[in-house]
């Protein structure tokens, strides 16, 4: 029969469809988690320079200058007279601006206007002037009190590698307002002080977790409001308010505390107002008051994601010595919450900082001059020039740079037309700068200030248009995907999904022509046999459609559990068949068949459902019923010593598995003895780390690392040289009695006996043994104590399940890979993990490192996250010895080719095709869902679960097409060697 | 176990009637077991459990014994009374098997569930082994054939082999809320799986009775030929 597939062909195909899906996932990583290049550093006084071509100029170090002197140097060189030597910046978490200022430019209920009179009362007298502040998702308190500060949007990896708060090192405000010396006070949400450690000369943070307190967390801010306000030494504070998202989180928007909570507010509000504006400061300190909310709120109350009332955030100025606009203004300008950032800046005498992207609130500048307004304009447009010069580093060095001349000649068409984006921001910097110019030499002629004169108004059009395109296009960058990267992507991965599934296709109508036509198809032909096919696909089904719902998501391994124990289920049945088949022939004409064998088969299943069982119950992962009892938290609970005794089993188990798995090897005694021993040592090793265990702050010390090194030392030796080493060794011949080292498995069955490749089986199943044991003992180490017993409990249902397989040949081959792979990833859940980032086990990763790597933590982490796929992509080496599928093939005159592809083509294209199946999905519903409420907290994480278990599966097939291809080729060319060596002796004769 | 005849007599024949009475009885169980719980007791599966399904059972259990008693395979060795022995054996039997498969797929494990873990599998077994137990006994053959093949051929051998599959795949699609945070109290253990296997069994007795009469009616067409 021509192979229709070769094996050149075919591991061509899995090749192009595993680059082509890297390049798919890889074009999609890049599109929809856009590394954002935020700048380095902080703006300094060259931030009142024009911006050059060449960034360089920026990097020079500034030197120290005082914090006093800085602040005057800053003042001069801005050539804006600063407003404000105080800011008072009350955060009211969660406030939408609906309750304030209205929707639709229609007022706002009439029962919130009265909630708050006094902050009504300012804005319509226009002491106060506010605005819609729209708030870039994720709409959670921390990235939008970063974006507040800092003016800068951030990117998805920002958030998603943001688990806990960390210290905001990015130049924001806060930073600035520190480097002139400004004195800063904090009193509410602890986030700030997390995010800003050390910066408040004083600070009372309170936490944001007991959301159903709404009464003292605000109690806690107020009650310094008095004495604060009294005192005079601070020059920032700020003051966050948790309590109204509270109430929201509780009774949604229409609580009944809502409007208690707003008067609440309003009487904070005017507390301060009075205090600041009274006439007796003595100070002449002009303090500027900033109402602020960081995000709004649901109709429920909830928060996160990007719909409107989630968004609509407030920004209320008080105090602001403006003209006052004759009318109250009924409507209100939306800005972007990111505006505040050099609004602020610029009020308050400071450098914008450098990754911001918003734009200063014209309103606001109002009550300046000419001069002052424009060149706030142009220290903004500087400022993001630079920002764009980061993005687009051509920007502004192609030599056309507009000369005023230029651009009257260029005026005629009047909008910068050109392709590129670089042109495009340079022409329009160019015109507004060129305007301004033209401005200041008229201003030099024309004394009167007049805001009318059309040079003024053009240069303010210039500037604005540089300024709403330069921020749009730098938000644009941030949040908005990129869909020339993700579209590609997408269709790669499709493109290789379907590869692979075309592939695993071929391979199983091969197989079955291949049976078809050696009359060996046991297989009943009837529908029956498709009852575990058709229950895989829908198993993967069920997983496709699951993966889009986000509580599935999070509870994935009830999934994983309840699929895999109802697939071997489906084994269970059939080898009650076969039990049942076999006791009647037993009875009907005393058959002395290897009867026992079924009940072999069928314990092996029961074990595996035990132990899956007891897997589950193990740990109590995913989210919502993470309170319910499981066996891990009763053992801590317990106590030390019932662990330990645990552990010691399992080891017991491993360690006995490595040194009994192959005991009735006799070929080559002192190798096999070798490795034995070095299995045996690392057992006694574990064991005297044990020790350490028990107190967890010794376990760190220099020993306890020496020895965890000695153990990886041979391990790794161990492995590598049992994997170059065992083809040499195993004999070659088929002759009964070498038979024996895979009798622990298999070779209850006689047909065997005579099978041409046992030496190939042989030396497959001992590296494959090796790779195991040395896999469990290597995870004995990393893990947590308490998972000892699931490694144990998970090499014990692959044996069992190996054991089955080896027995039965009544299952398709991909079914039983499929079931391996199933194992692995039910038993990934068992080991404690979800698809949450919190589960990953930090602690086991620095084992046995003495100084501390990022990188060498990274591999052990994901050793320990991923063990237990690992293991069974490990253990499909042994699979593919103890299956029988080279018994099909004709004799001793088989080509490499057709052997290698019967020995691993299954173990290696199952688990891509199904990895590729859950990533193409996983991919596409993150796409689905990016405007979803738990993008962040559920998608975003699972998507990085995905890609890193495709990793995993790309590791454990390399090594296993590794071992075969080398194990085959050994075994041909000492099967050569033989075979000359025999003629050589047959001949001289 | 006693080994199965060497020569088994020919099935006696059930009429298509008598295979629709039965499907209504059996199907009647439940229905009359939750008007009982709700009008008497007046408390429901939500409610209630334990006491739901006790009641549940104790009216189906007697209902499916006593049924499939009557259309027992060898009428002529075994009475009635061994046929409604043999059931309530299989009761028994049956209920620990459904309960190990239960917990292997995930029941919760503990004091606080095992009455219910009982009371659910006894359920169960009366929905699946127990016509079975009834009808067969302890003949390996037909267990084999109609749940290790599921070849079932005939009206006996549908009316106990439908129903029993719908019910365990009914109970198995019921599972699948238990783990979503809807936060609704019928997503405890065993509610939304008894509610599954009930609707799974209830179904089967109307497949099963479309098969009947559907089968019937072509054999008698045969027959006419």
């Amino acid at each position: 029969m021509p192979s229709s597939l070769s094996c050149a062909k075919l591991s061509t195909w899995i090749a192009a469809a595993a680059l082509l899906q890297m390049i798919g996932l890889s074009l999609f990583v890049l599109g929809f988690f856009p590394v954002k290049p935020a700048l380095s550093g902080v703006s300094g006084p060259d931030s009142y320079r024009v911006p050059k071509c060449d960034s360089a100029e920026d990097r020079d170090e500034m030197p120290m200058i005082p914090p006093d002197q800085l602040r005057s140097s800053y003042r001069e060189m801005s050539g804006i007279s600063p407003f404000y030597d105080r800011l008072i910046l009350v955060v009211i978490d969660g406030l939408p601006a609906e309750f304030v200022l209205g929707k639709n430019n229609e007022p706002p209920t009439m029962a919130m206007m009265e909630a708050m009179p006094y902050t009504q009362a300012l804005l319509s007298n226009g002491k106060a002037t506010g605005f819609h502040a729209k708030a870039a998702p994720p709409t959670v308190t921390m990235p939008r009190l970063k974006a507040m500060v800092s003016g800068a949007i951030g990117g998805f990896l920002d958030v998603a590698f943001n688990f806990d708060t960390q210290a905001f090192l990015d130049d924001n405000l806060l930073g600035q307002f520190n480097s002139i010396g400004w004195k800063m006070v904090m009193l509410g949400d602890e986030t700030w002080i997390k995010l800003f450690p050390g910066l408040f000369m004083r600070q009372d943070g309170v936490s944001s977790f007991f959301v159903k307190d709404t009464i003292q967390v605000d109690y806690n801010v107020s009650r310094h409001l008095e004495a604060e306000l009294q005192s005079d030494d601070w020059n920032v504070l700020i003051l966050h308010y948790l309590g109204l998202d509270h109430v929201g989180h509780i009774g949604g928007r229409n609580s009944i505390l809502m409007l208690p909570k707003l008067k609440e507010m309003d009487d904070v509000v005017m507390r301060i107002h009075q205090s600041i504006s009274s006439p007796h400061d003595t100070h002449h300190r002009r303090t500027l008051l900033v109402i602020a909310s960081d995000h709004g709120m649901t109709e429920s109350g909830n928060h996160g994601g990007s719909s409107y009332e989630e968004t609509d955030s407030l920004a209320i100025f008080i105090g602001l010595e403006s003209k006052l606009p004759e009318y109250a203004p009924a409507t209100c300008k939306t800005v972007s919450q990111v505006d505040l950032a050099p609004t602020l800046a610029l009020l308050l005498g400071v450098p914008i900082p450098k990754n911001n992207a918003g734009i200063l609130i014209a309103e606001i500048f109002d009550f300046l001059s000419d001069g002052e307004l424009l060149r706030a304009l142009e220290l903004n447009s500087w400022q993001l020039l630079r920002l764009l010069q980061a993005q687009l580093p051509g920007l502004l060095c192609s030599n056309r740079a507009y000369s005023y001349l230029e651009y009257e000649r260029s005026l005629r068409d009047n909008a910068c037309k050109v392709s590129s984006v670089e042109d495009k921001f340079g022409c329009l910097f160019s015109k507004a700068t060129a305007l301004h110019d033209c401005w200041r030499s008229h201003e030099g002629r024309d004394v009167r200030s007049n805001r009318e004169s059309v040079e003024f108004k053009e240069t303010l059009v210039a500037y604005y248009d540089f300024l709403t395109d330069a921020s749009e296009w730098l938000s644009w960058r941030a949040t908005d995907k990129p869909f020339e990267f993700l579209v590609p992507g997408i269709i790669a991965l499709l493109v290789s999904c379907c590869l692979f599934l075309s592939i695993l296709f071929r391979l199983c109508r091969e197989a079955s022509l291949r049976r078809k036509h050696q009359h060996l198809d046991s297989l009943n032909p009837k529908m029956e046999l498709y009852l575990d096919e058709t229950f895989v696909i829908v198993f993967i089904f069920i997983l496709v459609i699951s993966m889009g719902s986000s509580s599935m998501v999070e509870e994935e391994q009830y999934i994983w559990h309840f699929m895999t124990s109802t697939l071997y289920f489906i084994f269970l049945r059939k080898s009650i068949q076969l039990l049942l088949t076999a006791e009647a022939q037993k009875l009907r004409n005393g058959n002395k068949g290897p009867w026992y064998s079924k009940y072999y088969q069928f314990c092996s299943i029961v074990v595996v459902l035990v132990c899956g069982r007891v897997l589950r119950g193990w740990h109590q992962g995913g989210v919502n019923w993470v309170h319910l009892p499981d066996i891990s938290t009763w053992l801590e609970k317990v106590g030390p010593h019932f662990i330990q005794l645990i552990k010691l089993g399992s080891m017991l188990f491993v360690v006995s598995f490595g040194i009994f798995g192959h005991c009735r090897s006799k070929s080559k005694g002192i190798f096999v003895l070798l490795i034995r021993g070095s299995f045996f040592v690392s057992g006694l090793l574990l064991l005297y780390l044990m020790k350490y265990q028990d107190h967890t702050i010794a376990s760190s010390g220099p020993s306890s690392t020496l020895i965890a090194q000695i153990v990886f030392l041979i391990l790794g030796v161990t492995v590598i040289v049992g994997a170059l080493k065992f083809s040499w060794t195993v004999p070659l011949s088929n002759d009964a009695s070498s038979a024996e080292p895979l009798s622990m498995i298999y070779c209850s069955i006689h047909q065997h006996i005579c099978d041409p490749f046992l030496g190939l089986r042989c030396s497959a199943y001992s590296i494959g043994w090796i790779f195991m044991t040395c896999w469990c003992i290597l995870q004995l180490l990393l893990q947590r104590p308490t998972n000892a017993m699931p490694i144990s409990l998970l090499l014990l249902q692959i044996l069992a399940s190996m054991l089955y397989f080896s027995l039965h040949g009544h299952h398709r081959e991909w079914v039983e890979v499929a079931a391996l792979y199933f194992l692995g990833l039910a038993g990934h859940f068992g080991l404690g993990n979800s698809n949450s980032i919190a589960t990953i086990d930090v602690a086991g990763a620095f084992t046995g490192i003495s100084s501390h790597s990022t990188f060498l933590s990274g591999i052990l982490m994901f050793i320990i996250t991923y063990a237990s796929p690992l293991l069974c992509l490990l253990s499909m080496i042994m699979y593919a010895s103890v299956k029988d599928e080279g018994a099909l093939l004709s004799g001793w005159d088989v080509d490499l080719g057709v052997l290698l592809q019967s020995l691993i083509a299954f173990p290696c294209v199952v688990p891509l095709s199904l990895n590729s199946v859950l990533l193409t999905t996983c991919t596409i519903i993150l796409l689905l869902m990016r405007n979803h409420l738990f993008i962040w907290s559920v998608f975003s994480p699972k998507y990085l679960y995905a890609c890193a278990a495709t990793v995993c599966v790309y590791i454990g097939v390399s090594v296993v097409a590794a071992t075969g291809i080398y194990v085959c080729s050994i075994y041909f060319f000492r099967r050569k060697i033989s075979s000359n060596q025999y003629t050589a002796a047959k001949n001289p004769n | 176990m006693g080994g199965p005849s060497a020569t088994p007599t020919p099935p006696p024949s059930v009429s298509t009637a008598t295979a629709t009475a039965v499907h209504a009885i059996c199907g009647l169980g439940l229905p009359l077991s939750n008007w009982i719980a709700r009008y008497f007791y007046s408390h429901n599966l939500v409610s209630n459990p334990l006491g739901t399904i006790r009641l549940a059972l104790a009216v189906q259990a007697s209902l499916a014994i006593l049924c499939y008693s009557f259309l027992r395979r060898d009428r002529n060795q075994c009475s009635l009374w061994k046929a409604i022995g043999r059931g309530a054996v299989g009761l028994v039997v049956g209920a620990l098997v459904m309960a190990a498969g239960a917990i292997v797929l995930g029941a919760p494990v503990g004091i606080k569930y095992w009455a219910k873990t009982a009371y659910w599998s006894l359920l169960m077994s009366s929905f699946t082994v127990v016509p079975a137990a009834s009808v067969f006994g302890s003949s390996w053959e037909d267990w084999k054939r109609l749940f290790a093949d599921t070849k079932p051929s005939g009206i006996v051998d549908y009316m106990v082999c439908i129903p029993a599959h719908a019910a365990v795949i009914g109970a198995w699609i019921g599972a699948w809320p238990m783990p979503l945070d809807w936060e609704r109290p019928w997503q405890e253990w065993p509610i939304c799986v008894t509610y599954g296997a009930a609707a799974g069994y209830l179904i089967g007795l109307v497949v099963s009775a479309g098969f009947i009469l559907f089968c019937g009616r072509r054999e008698q067409h045969v027959k006419g030929d």
